[in-house]
């Protein structure tokens, strides 16, 4: 679209409307990216695809729980829940309801680097749904009842998703375990006591800090016509003035120097084990080689921790390995729940085994082909509907500002060599700077058992 | 759309290099021998793992270098193997499927492994308490009745079952014209049908005698009289997990369409009652969502909330008003009118891919239901009034015959629990780890 078309297609009642064409970029094979920016900083991301007649709308926000401070940790999160409840123009509840008159399927995540909310619905209700989210972003009521109200919500999520979750216990005590100096230290959901505190003040001023259209990319695909979506856009964003966003403090992790292990007892039957080893950024090369390590170790049924723990020796029911998709460098984590009767230490020396063999021997090009594979697999998979591509977009827009990274990384993957893996095994396999939670049935859960008794 | 053996049913679309293929047949956990639960689920796994003789790490490799997944899935009345994989390899793939299907190798060494690991998977159970309270009520609530059989087996059924077993139950259930083929996504259609054609010649032919497919279903479960609670105790718990639930639906009862638009009111979407009362303005609960899934056979009606242990006698207390208020008052023309539009408009994401849209007709096969069920019922339930739907409410579901299902401690919360509902009839407590 040249500039005399987005001129026109530009709100000149809005002071922020004026639309920029930015980029073209290809996104896979057959489809293409237009990247646009309003004045006031917004970044937008239209996908045309018309293979259904609906719409996927994401918002990409570039805060997460790594911009919380010591004492106020899940705000970012608290957000996230009390986005959906009251506006100027939309009193309580009145968002969701619109949203389901629409048939839109609505709903938003947080996690470390980033706070996003989608939507998808049919083709036709797209002003509808600008108006909306354009609405959420700069217009949000916040009451101390409706705060209150929903932070029981976010204590019963945490409750539900770590304090009654052995391995959402597991989890949370690697990373705090892990990170010292870093916000990756804390869980997204925050600690309790923190959660409890909050204030509507707190949230009103997360809110006006970051929720910007300068912090944000809006991300578009479907059956749609790019021009009557940027006008939409623009008339309804370019009010929005941008925000001054605040220095990101940061500090980053000091390097570990001696293994953190803890011993915890957990309302479970079976040991577990949990291993975590510093990481690379999503960003580094090194990350990619990692990818294809923690499948080759722990990514199917042919892995190496799979064949030897469950399927050989029969002591595990299940394992895992992965690494973490951040912006800054974080964990590489294996986790193995035990079987009845087998000692987390017992896994925890044969995981030692394997993970020795990594740094010694290459692993096979085979091993490689069948990550590679899975990944394109599960790549394939990811954009079979309209909100899944929005996903992957989104995703990588905010992570690394490249929005087609995910076919990028693919192809990176494919030159990865046995060396490469070698290389990253010998780098961040280091059992030394590690950080370990064995977790043990507690003699409560033990004493309750039937199958003990 | 089918051919004179099995079923083929067929959504090509070349938007992606992904072919889809599930392999179905009409005979799930219900159908599982009694005291042998479970056999299908591993039926279905020696089936991918030992396609052709291969040995389970061979399958695997295979597998997973062609870019490929295939998983086993066992409903009550479904068993199935799906798979996915990346174009270019469809027609290996294809072959390794075949072999899955009609040459298994019964291999004592891998039953085995696979009887362990089911073993292990009912342990890995007990940490899920969400999954502990689903399977808690399912046993509880189908008491005496095939749907009681869970597809995953028991600690005791999984003992019990021998390769002969599988190998009978394959005869039984894997014949020329009892399966349904469904592809979706990239593929050559002349190949695919090929493939199912080959298969029916390669396959034993007639309905086997001792289990006919499509096997009449299950007789309709009988709720216990007055109100029932099921305690799962577990220790150490801050919050519960509660599943209250009563006799549902049947997709071919003539009032099912309404029934679904009141579940929808109800507690189908986030806008609900049942999330507006307990999430939005109590906050009790991160979730509160009610169900009414179908099947061969009626299934229940359920609602689903996890409170913090201190609240769930006074969330169970809301829930039930809530639920009598429903089917004593029913539902508000402004409700029906919005349900409505949600279905209307959501609908598109039924059938927004062609995995999707050969799931629905795999569905209706499988369920005995007509080719054009969905667009029916979608129909139906666009057109349905207060009163369709009031009535349908009182004929069907009975806040009287409710069994709730609770996974909690129950040395804190058992006592206000029972207090907390009224007409109590029958209370009975068991160990989390009960082999159910």
């Amino acid at each position: 679209m040249n500039a005399e078309r987005l001129a026109a297609l530009s709100d000149p009642a809005a002071p922020f409307g004026r639309i920029e064409f930015v980029e073209q970029i290809p996104f896979g094979q057959k489809l293409v990216l237009d990247r646009y920016r309003l004045q006031n900083g917004l970044s937008i991301l239209i996908l045309v695809d018309r293979s259904a007649p609906v719409i996927a709308y994401h918002t990409w926000f570039r805060v997460g729980s790594r911009h919380e401070k010591p004492g106020k940790t899940g705000l970012a999160h608290l957000l996230e829940h009390l986005m959906f409840v009251e506006f100027e123009g939309l009193p309580g509840g009145a968002f969701d309801a619109k949203m389901e008159e629409l048939g839109a399927d609505n709903n938003a995540s947080t996690w470390l680097d980033f706070t996003q909310y989608q939507e998808a619905f049919p083709k036709a209700h797209l002003p509808i749904v600008v108006e909306l989210e354009a609405t959420r972003m700069a217009k949000l009521l916040l009451s101390p009842d409706l705060v209150e109200s929903e932070k029981e919500v976010v204590m019963n999520e945490r409750r539900y998703r770590v304090d009654d979750d052995v391995e959402g216990r597991l989890e949370e005590l690697l990373w705090a375990s892990a990170f010292e100096q870093h916000t990756y230290h804390h869980p997204t959901i925050g600690w309790m006591p923190d959660i409890e505190a909050f204030t509507a003040a707190d949230c009103e001023a997360f809110y006006r800090t970051y929720y910007a259209p300068n912090n944000a990319s809006l991300i578009l695909v479907g059956d749609l016509d790019p021009a009557k979506a940027l006008r939409l856009l623009s008339r309804n964003y370019g009010h929005i003035p941008p925000a001054e966003l605040p220095l990101e403090d940061v500090f980053p992790e000091p390097i570990q120097a001696a293994q953190r292990r803890h011993e915890i007892e957990l309302p479970t039957a079976t040991d577990k084990v949990a291993l975590a080893f510093k990481g690379p950024a999503l960003g580094d090369f090194d990350h990619v080689a990692c990818s294809v390590l923690t499948e080759v170790l722990a990514g199917s049924r042919s892995s190496r921790l799979f064949r030897k723990l469950i399927s050989d020796l029969g002591v595990a029911a299940e394992v895992r390995a992965s690494v973490g998709p951040h912006r800054d460098p974080s964990l590489i984590e294996i986790f193995v729940s035990m079987r009845q009767g087998q000692s987390g230490e017992a896994g925890l020396a044969l995981v030692q085994d394997e993970l020795e063999r990594l740094r010694r021997e290459a692993v096979a090009p085979s091993e490689i082909e069948r990550a590679v594979a899975r990944s394109e697999l599960s790549l394939l998979g990811s954009l079979e509907t309209a909100d899944g591509k929005a996903s992957t977009i989104g995703f990588h827009e905010c992570l690394s500002g490249q929005p087609n990274d995910a076919f990028a990384r693919l192809s990176a993957m494919r030159r990865v060599q046995p060396s490469d893996v070698l290389r990253v095994a010998r780098r961040y396999l280091r059992l030394d700077a590690s950080t370990l939670i064995l977790g043990r049935p507690s003699s409560a859960t033990s004493e309750a058992s039937e199958a003990a008794s | 759309m089918s051919s004179s053996t099995s079923l083929r049913l067929w959504a090509l679309d070349e938007t992606l290099p992904l072919l889809h293929t599930s392999v179905a047949l009409a005979a799930g956990s219900s159908a599982d021998p009694e005291g042998r639960e479970g056999t299908t689920r591993l039926l279905l796994r020696m089936m991918r793992r030992t396609a052709g003789g291969r040995s389970a790490r061979v399958s695997d490799e295979l597998l997973e270098g062609l870019g490929s997944g295939l998983t086993g899935e066992v409903g009550r009345s479904v068993a199935a193997l799906h798979g996915t994989v990346i174009r270019r390899n469809a027609e290996p793939f294809l072959a390794f499927l075949a072999d899955a299907i009609a040459r298994p190798k019964f291999d004592q060494e891998e039953l085995a492994r696979m009887k362990a690991e089911g073993l292990a998977d009912l342990d890995e159970l007990l940490d899920d308490d969400a999954a502990l309270v689903r399977r808690a009520f399912e046993h509880r609530f189908y008491r005496g009745h095939p749907g009681a059989r869970p597809s995953s087996g028991t600690r005791a059924s999984l003992r019990l079952i021998e390769t002969a077993d599988l190998a009978r139950h394959h005869e039984r259930l894997v014949r020329s014209g009892s399966l349904i083929f469904a592809f979706a996504g990239s593929g050559d259609q002349t190949n695919l049908d090929g493939f199912a054609g080959a298969l029916d010649v390669a396959l034993p032919t007639g309905p086997s005698a001792d289990l006919p497919l499509p096997h009449a279903p299950p007789p309709e479960p009988v709720s216990d009289a007055g109100r029932v609670l099921y305690f799962v105790d577990k220790p150490e718990r801050t919050q519960t997990q509660i599943l209250m639930g009563c006799l549902g639906a049947h997709p071919l009862d003539e009032d099912h369409a309404a029934l679904h638009v009141a579940h929808t009111i109800f507690g189908g979407t986030f806008g609900a009652r049942l999330s507006q009362e307990v999430r939005a303005k109590r906050g009790w609960s991160y979730g509160a969502y009610s169900a009414l899934p179908v099947d061969r056979f009626r299934q229940p009606m359920t609602m689903w909330t996890f409170p913090k242990a201190e609240d769930a006698a006074a969330c169970v207390r809301l829930v039930l008003e809530l639920f009598e208020a429903l089917i004593e008052r029913g539902v508000t023309k402004r409700e029906v009118s919005l349900a409505r539009k949600y279905l209307k408009n959501s609908h598109v994401f039924a059938v927004d891919t062609p995995a999707k849209r050969v799931g629905l007709a795999l569905d209706a096969e499988i369920f005995g239901l007509p080719r054009n069920h969905h667009e029916e019922f979608l129909a139906q339930a666009l057109s349905v009034d207060k009163d369709a739907i009031d009535t349908a409410l009182r004929r069907r579901l009975s806040p009287e015959r409710l069994l709730i299902t609770v996974v909690g401690t129950h040395g804190e919360i058992g006592s206000d629990l029972e207090k907390s509902i009224p007409r109590l009839t029958q209370s009975e407590v068991v160990p989390f780890d009960r082999d159910i």
